[in-house]
């Protein structure tokens, strides 16, 4: 394997692991206020139609990925209007939100199945893309990826160094505590379904608008799935989830590169692959959990009581 | 327990809270019933009554999470009216809750400082000196960088109060705070408690424990069936038994009245047992007997427990249930009609909170409730009521689900259920802890009535329970049973202190 194989190779990784990796922090935003929501899969597909109609009707892409983020945040409140305000199951309501979304992209969608929408070129960083192999990979990027360089920082501070950080922290560990501290932990996790869903959105945006600038239905392809299982893997933590999102990012363009180098090897084995990743990783994480305390928020899944 | 320190309460000045014929009901039950108290700076009232006597109702009514049905709070003098308990710990009034409301997974500082940061931004290090700071001037110690999942319950207990602190209340509610204590921590909380008073707080002491209240008031309140039938100052208490008889309305026989019951065979016998902590335990139940193993909690009654129950396989020595050795008698199925456990753990393990009345009796009780396949849940129900109004649990009503119980009901529950199998070894772990008088009364009873078929093996940290039931006395130290003695035997029961601090019996030797 030679270099002019792999850094195309890193550089591809990198473009196809943002859109999980926005997704995986909007899905870890969520979680750490104690929602589960399994509808990041519907989410992806709502942001990314949203996302590639609206650049479609104003020819500008950033107002597209607005749309697109708002959009898949407004789905996220449905699950919020299920969860919190009417105490529904978080994984049933979650499911169905998978389901209605992605089958909402689809019917909407299929009158745009091979338009295409302007949308985010590669921009490469004066001075920074000179920088051999590195530059190639990171900085030879659009403008999206460098935006998701900044997230996971971002997030840190966020959780470790901001009191919103720490109350949606306490909203997801002990919701009980957090009200007894004089927070409102059912708005605290509106906010974060609302902020995680938007966040959602971007990476379904990036599909349509960055890593293609078309429409085909179905084109998250489980990739809101596996943001789902690499929020388990990255044990909840920001930095954990650029590595996984970039590991995932490979493996979806290692099996496309081999795809078109006309390997012997059968389609549906290399299409498999991301999915086997994903049961692996969950495994791992599984093992890892055991024994030593586990990193999930205490309240994960569990709706916050009514006051008596 | 800390001795009761030589300490001058300041006068009673205007009072910080007045409550003033307060009224609240749920349903038809009258919880508190114009209940008027002045709480006062600088003084510790305690708040005495049996469990469901309407103490924490009051408070939970003082510090904002329940609004009275009738009438009115004033704080230094002016009406005040909480909505919310922000809003009552806004007005200075903070409650330390038996459940504690603290995030696992936090640092104490975090903990502390939680919704009252100041600014966007956090520094974990301000945090922490900040925290650090209070604690020191209250003398309640604890790691501020600690993550409170790491403390143990009096450091959580801590914790809470640190919180109250930061937001400045004048007026610190406890609502029973030592159950979760150890007699060491119960020493260092009463301290702390003195702190603050001296410092102009005022502290409210809700408690049904006599010897607790006698060590730490300047004052208290005696509530039963929702009115307060008593108030006085700390040199008009009389004794304990005086205190005892005001708080549930009669004369109370501190002292079950009780004849030795013929002893029968052996049914447990433990012999050289050693592992998971334990060391050459030998230990002797036969029918008609109470063998109390008495210790500070943590020196290996828990491996003990579970060895003895069959959740534990001995690693060393041999356990011998009803002459049969252990991998044998728990082999076989049938030993769930002979073998009762009563937990410590109560809701965790002797129950499922979600589960009903009916659900929870047939946990370990199936026999004659089976036909072929099937349960006979219509059977099993009516047993069940039957139970319930025989050992005075309330609710009677089968279908309750078993967390609506209070703990006191709920344990009477868990005897029912486990001496309707008529079992011939009875393993019970502190039985009565967190009961009222009268609830720990009827424990007592049903213990010893039960003795009369079975071998009862109790563990408690209680002194005054053993000798209240046991025969033979135990005394367990670091894993070893330090002496076994008659419960007769008066010159080794005054020993049972320094054999608990794992002393020699005699001072001299």
């Amino acid at each position: 394997m030679n270099a002019e194989f792999l850094i195309p190779l890193l550089a591809a990784a990198v473009q196809s692991g943002t859109p999980i990796l926005f997704a995986t922090l909007g899905e870890m935003f969520t979680e750490k206020a104690g929602v589960l929501n399994l509808g990041v899969e519907g989410m992806m597909m709502v942001g990314a139609l949203a996302a590639f109609t609206t650049s479609l009707a104003t020819g500008s892409p950033w107002t597209g990925l607005v749309a697109g983020g708002l959009a898949a945040a407004a789905l996220g409140c449905l699950h919020g209007l299920a969860c919190l305000t009417f105490q529904g199951n978080q994984v049933v309501s979650g499911l169905a939100l998978t389901i209605l979304g992605t089958g909402l992209a689809n019917y909407l969608g299929t009158p745009y199945i091979g338009q295409t929408a302007p949308g985010f070129m590669a921009l490469p960083v004066p001075g920074l893309s000179q920088i051999p192999v590195l530059g190639r990979v990171l900085f030879s990027q659009d403008a999206l990826v460098y935006l998701s360089f900044a997230l996971p920082g971002l997030f840190w501070l966020f959780w470790q160094r901001t009191r919103w950080g720490m109350a949606c922290t306490a909203a997801g560990e002990h919701p009980a505590a957090a009200e007894a501290a004089g927070l409102n932990p059912v708005a605290l996790r509106w906010a974060a379904i609302a902020a995680g869903g938007f966040l959602v959105g971007l990476g379904g945006a990036y599909l349509s608008l960055a890593y293609t600038h078309l429409w085909t239905n179905g084109m998250s392809s489980g990739r809101g799935w596996i943001a789902v299982a690499l929020v388990i893997f990255a044990f909840w933590r920001p930095g954990r989830a650029v590595f996984g999102a970039y590991l995932f990012g490979g493996v979806m363009a290692f099996q496309l590169r081999l795809q078109a180098s006309g390997t012997n090897l059968p389609s549906s084995l290399l299409l498999m692959l991301p999915y086997a990743l994903t049961v692996g990783v969950l495994l791992f994480s599984a093992m890892r959990g055991q024994g030593g305390s586990s990193d999930a928020p205490e309240a994960l899944g569990i709706n916050v009581e009514p006051r008596e | 327990m800390a001795e009761r320190i030589k300490r001058t309460p300041p006068p009673k000045g205007d009072p910080v809270v007045r409550l003033e014929g307060i009224t609240k009901r749920f349903g038809k039950v009258v919880a508190n019933e114009d209940i008027t108290l002045d709480i006062f700076a600088g003084r510790i009232k305690a708040l005495l009554g049996e469990n469901g006597a309407g103490k924490s109702t009051l408070m939970s009514i003082l510090s904002g999470r329940y609004p009275p049905d009738a009438g009115r709070i004033a704080v230094d003098g002016r009406p005040a009216h909480f909505t919310s308990t922000s809003g009552a710990i806004e007005a200075g009034i903070g409650m330390v809750y038996q459940h504690f409301m603290l995030v696992r997974s936090m640092t104490v500082a975090e903990n502390v400082m939680l919704g009252q940061e100041g600014g966007i931004w956090t520094s974990p290090r301000r945090m922490r000196d900040h925290v650090a700071e209070l604690a020191e001037r209250y003398g309640l110690h604890v790691d501020p960088a600690a993550k409170v999942s790491q403390l143990s319950m009096g450091e959580r207990q801590r914790v809470e109060i640190l919180k109250l602190l930061h937001r400045d209340s004048k007026v610190l509610i406890l609502d029973e705070p030592t159950t979760v204590l150890t007699p060491r921590e119960t020493g260092q909380l009463f301290e702390a408690l003195w702190a603050m008073a001296d410092a102009g707080k005022s502290i409210v002491f809700i408690s049904h424990k006599l010897e607790e209240v006698l060590a730490v008031a300047d004052e208290v309140a005696i509530l039963r069936r929702g009115r307060i039938v008593d108030e006085m100052d700390q040199n008009e208490i009389g004794s304990k038994e005086d205190l005892a008889t005001r708080m549930i309305g009669r004369a109370l026989l501190l002292a079950v009245d009780r004849t030795r019951a013929p002893m029968g065979e052996t049914v447990l016998e433990i012999d050289n047992l050693s592992g998971h902590g334990l060391e050459d335990i030998g230990l002797r139940v036969r029918q008609g007997e109470v063998v109390a193993v008495v210790g500070v909690a943590g020196n290996g009654q828990k491996a003990l427990v579970e060895t003895v129950t069959g959740l534990l396989p001995p690693q060393s020595g041999d356990v011998t249930l009803l002459g049969r050795p252990w991998r044998e008698f728990y082999a076989r199925p049938d030993w769930k009609e002979t073998l009762s456990y009563v937990p410590e753990d109560r809701m965790g393990l002797a129950a499922c909170p979600e589960l009903d009345l009916t659900e929870n009796v047939l946990l370990t009780t199936r026999a004659g409730f089976v036909r072929g396949p099937w349960l006979e849940r219509a059977k099993a129900a009516d047993v069940t009521r039957g139970l319930a109004r025989r050992h005075h649990v309330t609710p009677q009503e089968p279908a309750a689900l078993a967390r609506q119980l209070s703990g006191g009901n709920l344990q009477k529950l868990v005897l029912a259920r486990e001496f309707y199998r008529k079992p011939r070894i009875i393993v019970a772990e502190q039985p009565t802890q967190g009961l009222d008088v009268a609830a720990t009364e009827e424990v007592w009873h049903r213990l010893l009535n039960a003795r009369t078929k079975a071998g009862v093996l109790l563990v408690t940290g209680d002194v005054t329970e053993a000798l209240q039931l046991a025969d033979t006395i135990a005394v367990m130290f670091r894993g070893r049973i330090m002496d076994v003695f008659d419960a007769a035997d008066q010159s080794k029961v005054k020993a049972i202190g320094r054999l608990m601090a794992g002393l020699p019996a005699d001072p001299g030797g």
